[in-house]
């Protein structure tokens, strides 16, 4: 360490400027970095959900769909009907929409003094009374839009433009803006579908990424001018955190990643946590820097590093374990975001190990600051008075204050049992963001905003294979979650009613032979939109899908109707695949809970086993192993009793909270033992680490604390529930740091923490 | 109308016409005028490919004739191929003033069933053909440009732009614009080009093999045309397997009676 230190000094030319060069090598690459808002990219391409639902998609044609609602309290009503006529129609002609179905375009098949009549649902805008309930009595009898285009009470009507596949989000959603607001009336008309939401998630990521980042900056350095009161307190730190975000956020385009949702947590993180290197030299410098003490400005310079170089270089490579640690996550992002992460740390750990004493070599000695001179703790600042009264109570009281946080742990604990699992992107936003209340309306009346869809495979004209469909069906549209079914088997059945008279064997029925069905097929390639029907069987006649939407939100009441819907299909040999978004969304929610636990586990054992390394003793994994299960356990219980769920953003909290969190147990045990070293009973030691090193750790769980609550001010209400838990679980590990560590200390006494 | 076709007529057989005088719609009528064959029995097969290259095969046999003088055209149709389908019937009175008569044979439920429909825009059995490109809307819902005049496989045509006169219009055809090549000498539409509702270029029609069916009256049939979807890579064709001219086509054939015999 020691020839270290003269090296940094001796070459510190060399090492401010190789930061700066590489810092702007990256800076240059963040303006060409994309954003990617697809939902399905969070999970790995190889996921079954995943694979099954691109098939889906290219047996049966794109599923991408953006709907408008009219709503109001009746819709059969001629001024009504011409809006959505005059709405059709300008949604016909944006670009990139393939096929609108609306009342003016979806078919009503039907029997007339037995004459097959193959109309529009709607044929025409009625002109009086009497012509609008002939039209509520027409649509009432339609399979094809009723309670699916058209809400069972009337007072709502879809218009579902299906897009052409490749289309861009912030070209057609704003098409569609533009052609609601050209046709006004009375009734509220609202967007929805999966690409407003993506258009929605990616304006929300910009603006993020404009307002948290500035917010973030300002809060950090308001804080860091109130812990060190001078400016170079308040810079070095800051210049190394703006160097990392930089560093981290340009890589993101040399990797070929996208940033998604998640990502906006990365420079926020980086904000709070990569200062923390820079705040232990910077507390050290000002420790060393009073007038009794006469260290040169190189000097200074050099004992930073020395004192410090070991405990922050481990408090930076535990938090880089800890990121990493979200490798133990399947979704994309989490792995993304703690690679970035651990890469910006990297970069941050480097430039204060370096980069700092290179600079401070160089800057004359500062004022020496208040609470160093006074030896009155009452005339201290608040925190050193508080960490003076830590110290107090924890050495005179150490087994009750023990009990106290244990009891307090188990009544946390209680909550874990109510935390729930959410995957659902309508949860990214408040309760009356437009587009919760468009897919809470489309649950509610228009039969259900996520689908799952179950293939079969083989000669679709099979009866037997038919039979099945249909039965599938049947099964599906008798589930209390799902709102509305289609399958090929359902069109045919309709056919049969309108083909056959009511007395007839044939009627209601799907065709007894193969014949039969391949007539049926062709009669309806006569009369309908091949279109529609490719929607239902591919063109081979080998594929067909039955398809069934879900009218819930919650997750959970998902995973459980994808699972009996598995159930039900399962080793049928004519069963291809179950897929669709539902099925991604409830992927997801497996992939959160997996990761979540496959990464704390991991988080946990990797930050003992460094720190195993660091003290040479098993102990010290088991000592610093205590305030993280107890951070876990309060963090995991407020979760439970705030009703906050675990989704892909709360999944990440763990391993940020570990691998941040630890730092402060290393700087504890690292100082307590030095102390013991030179002489200190373990009750003076304790006293004394929390009156030097205390300070600094408090500053720097404050800091990041402070860092996150910019994340309050996210357009997500994830990332804004992400912020709130960040700064309740780094509480709980600052207290874990300075309450419950020093009094299993003074209790355990473990070997290693002793005089040698 | 009758003084009209009398009068195409013989400025076809003598070659007076001038035809640079010729206004679009003019050029619209006298094109769909030479495809009015008084009586046409074929057997054709119609391929359907997706994009993917894959087939889907069905052969017809046709049978048309004129009644009215020309102002309605009954059509039968019958699958002989795919076996599954064989039998299966369809029996149109194409109107020119209103909408047309359709029925229907399934040979399963052994039962005729008459279908009421009004768009033109639907696919001709799940086919790129559309109805309306089998039997050719009414001009008086358009308005026509002649752009002037293009080769196609080196016969010189007419250029002449559709556009429908409304919405309405639009919706129920399924083109904002068409554009049509019809040949200068025999007035055979030789290629049409479609544009979708928002303006994009969506299919283009073409024929080969224009053979003069009635060598009196100058009526023209085409021996195969080829729909190709420029936005799908959907392309179907339709081939005239056999083809020939018989005004004296039985009337009994376009009856639902007749339907129902297989």
């Amino acid at each position: 360490m020691k020839d270290l230190s003269e090296n940094i000094i001796r070459f510190r030319w060399g090492i401010i400027l190789l930061f700066i060069g590489v810092t702007v090598l990256f800076a240059l690459q963040i303006p060409k970095v994309q954003i990617d808002t697809e939902i399905k990219s969070n999970l790995p391409k190889d996921m079954p959900s995943r694979l099954a639902t691109d098939r889906i998609d290219k047996l049966f044609g794109g599923t991408e769909m953006l709907m408008v609602l009219v709503q109001t309290d009746d819709v059969i009503t001629r001024e009504t009907l011409s809006r959505v006529k005059k709405l059709s129609r300008k949604i016909k002609r944006i670009k990139g929409v393939d096929k609108v179905m609306s009342l003016f375009d979806l078919q009503s098949i039907k029997s007339e003094n037995g004459m097959m009549v193959v109309d529009p649902a709607v044929k025409t805008i009625p002109k009086n009374a009497a012509e609008c309930e002939e039209i509520r009595k027409d649509i009432m009898g339609n399979d094809l839009v009723y309670g699916s285009v058209v809400a069972k009470d009337f007072s709502l009507t879809a218009i579902i433009a299906m897009l052409k596949t490749n289309t861009k989000d912030e070209e057609i959603v704003p098409a569609f803006q533009k052609v609601i607001k050209e046709v006004p009336g009375k009734e509220t008309v609202q967007l929805g579908g999966l690409p407003l939401n993506r258009f929605e998630t990616g304006t929300g990521i910009r603006k993020d990424m404009r307002v948290l980042l500035p917010l973030g900056i300002l809060i950090m350095l308001l804080f860091l001018y109130g812990c060190f009161r001078r400016l170079r307190g308040v810079l070095l730190p800051f210049i190394v955190t703006v160097m990392s975000i930089i560093v981290s956020l340009g890589i993101i385009y040399l990797i070929g990643w996208k940033i998604q949702m998640v990502t906006v947590i990365l420079p926020i993180f980086l904000i709070a946590v990569a200062n923390n290197y820079g705040i232990h030299m910077i507390a050290k410098y000002q420790e060393d820097n009073i007038p009794s003490n006469n260290f040169s400005k190189k000097e200074l310079a050099k004992r930073m590093f020395r004192s410090l170089g070991k405990p922050v270089l481990l408090t930076g490579l535990t938090t880089m374990a800890g990121m990493l640690c979200l490798l133990g996550h399947i979704m994309v992002p989490a792995r993304q975001l703690g690679i970035l992460s651990a890469i910006g740390i990297l970069f941050a750990l480097s430039a204060s190990l370096f980069f700092i004493p290179a600079l401070m070599s160089f800057l004359p000695r500062s004022k020496p600051v208040r609470s160093y001179l006074e030896d009155n703790y009452k005339k201290k600042p608040v925190i050193e008075r508080l960490l003076w009264l830590f110290g107090e109570v924890i050495s005179r009281h150490p087994k009750k204050v023990l009990t106290v946080l244990l009891l307090f742990t188990l009544v946390s604990a209680i909550g874990i049992f109510r935390v729930v699992v959410d995957t659902n992107p309508n949860s990214y936003y408040p309760p009356d963001h437009p587009t919760v209340i468009v897919n809470n309306l489309i649950d509610e009346k228009l039969g259900g905003s996520q689908n799952v869809a179950i293939v079969y495979q083989g000669d679709i004209k099979d009866p037997k294979i038919m039979n099945k469909i249909e039965k599938t069906e049947h099964a599906l549209a008798k589930m209390d979650e799902i709102g509305t079914t289609i399958s090929i088997a359902r069109v045919l059945r309709m056919m049969s009613r309108t083909l056959n008279d009511s007395t007839s064997s044939h009627y209601n029925k799907i065709p007894e032979t193969r014949d039969g069905i391949a007539q049926y097929f062709e009669l309806y390639a006569m009369s309908g939109d091949p279109d529609d029907f490719n929607k239902l069987v591919d063109f081979p006649r080998e594929h067909a899908i039955v398809t069934a939407r879900i009218n819930r939100t919650s997750t959970a009441v998902l995973s459980g109707v994808i699972k009996r819907i598995k159930k039900m299909v399962q080793g049928d040999p004519d069963v291809l695949l179950v897929g669709g978004f539902g099925v991604v969304l409830s992927d997801l929610a497996e992939a959160v809970v997996k990761g979540q636990l496959l990464s704390l586990i991991m988080a946990i054992g990797i930050c003992s086993i460094l720190i195993m390394l660091l003290f040479g003793s098993f102990n010290a994994g088991v000592v610093s192993a205590i305030p993280l299960v107890f951070s876990m356990v309060i963090l995991f219980g407020l979760m439970g009793v705030f009703s906050i769920e675990l989704n892909i953003v709360t999944a990440l909290l763990s391993s940020i909270m570990i691998g941040v969190g630890i730092d402060y147990t290393i700087h504890f045990l690292w100082r307590y033992r030095e102390e013991r070293r030179s002489g200190l009973d373990a009750v003076a030691a304790v006293k004394k680490t929390l009156a030097t090193t205390g300070r600094g750790i408090t500053f720097n769980a404050f800091s990041v604390m402070i860092g996150f609550v910019a994340l309050f001010f996210s357009a997500f209400l994830p990332v804004r529930f992400f912020g709130f838990l960040v700064v309740v679980s780094i509480m709980a590990c600052l207290i874990g740091a300075l309450v419950l560590v020093p009094a299993v200390v003074l209790l355990w006494k473990p070997k290693f923490l002793e005089e040698k | 109308m009758r003084f009209y076709f009398l009068f195409i007529s013989f400025c076809l057989t003598t070659g007076v016409i001038a035809q640079e005088k010729l206004t679009a719609l003019e050029i619209v009528n006298r094109a769909q005028d030479v495809l009015r064959v008084k009586g046409v029995q074929a057997v054709s097969v119609l391929r359907i490919i997706d994009e993917k290259g894959r087939e889907r095969v069905r052969k017809i046999k046709q049978v048309t004739k004129l009644y009215d003088n020309g102002e309605t055209e009954k059509k039968l149709i019958r699958f002989i191929e795919p076996a599954d389908v064989k039998g299966t019937a369809l029996l149109t009175f194409d109107y020119n003033n209103k909408e047309d008569d359709l029925w229907v044979y399934v040979p399963t439920l052994r039962k005729v069933r008459r279908i009421v429909s009004s768009e033109k825009s639907k696919s001709f059995f799940g086919s790129e053909f559309t109805y309306a490109d089998m039997s050719p809307p009414s001009a008086d819902d358009f308005d026509f440009r002649l752009l002037g005049d293009e080769k196609v496989n080196d016969v010189l045509c007419y250029k002449v732009e559709w556009k429908p006169k409304n919405d309405d219009v639009a919706e129920e055809n399924g083109f904002s614009r068409r554009v049509t090549f019809s040949g200068k000498d025999d007035f055979v539409v030789r290629k049409s080009i479609y544009y979708d509702l928002d303006g994009e270029l969506y299919k283009e029609l073409i024929v080969h093999g224009i053979k003069e069916l009635d060598t009196k009256n100058h009526k023209y049939r085409y021996m195969n045309s080829e729909a190709i979807n420029k936005q799908n890579g959907r392309r179907s064709t339709f081939v005239n397997e056999k083809i020939e001219f018989n005004p004296d086509v039985d009337d009994k054939y376009f009856t639902t009676q007749y339907l129902e015999r297989e």
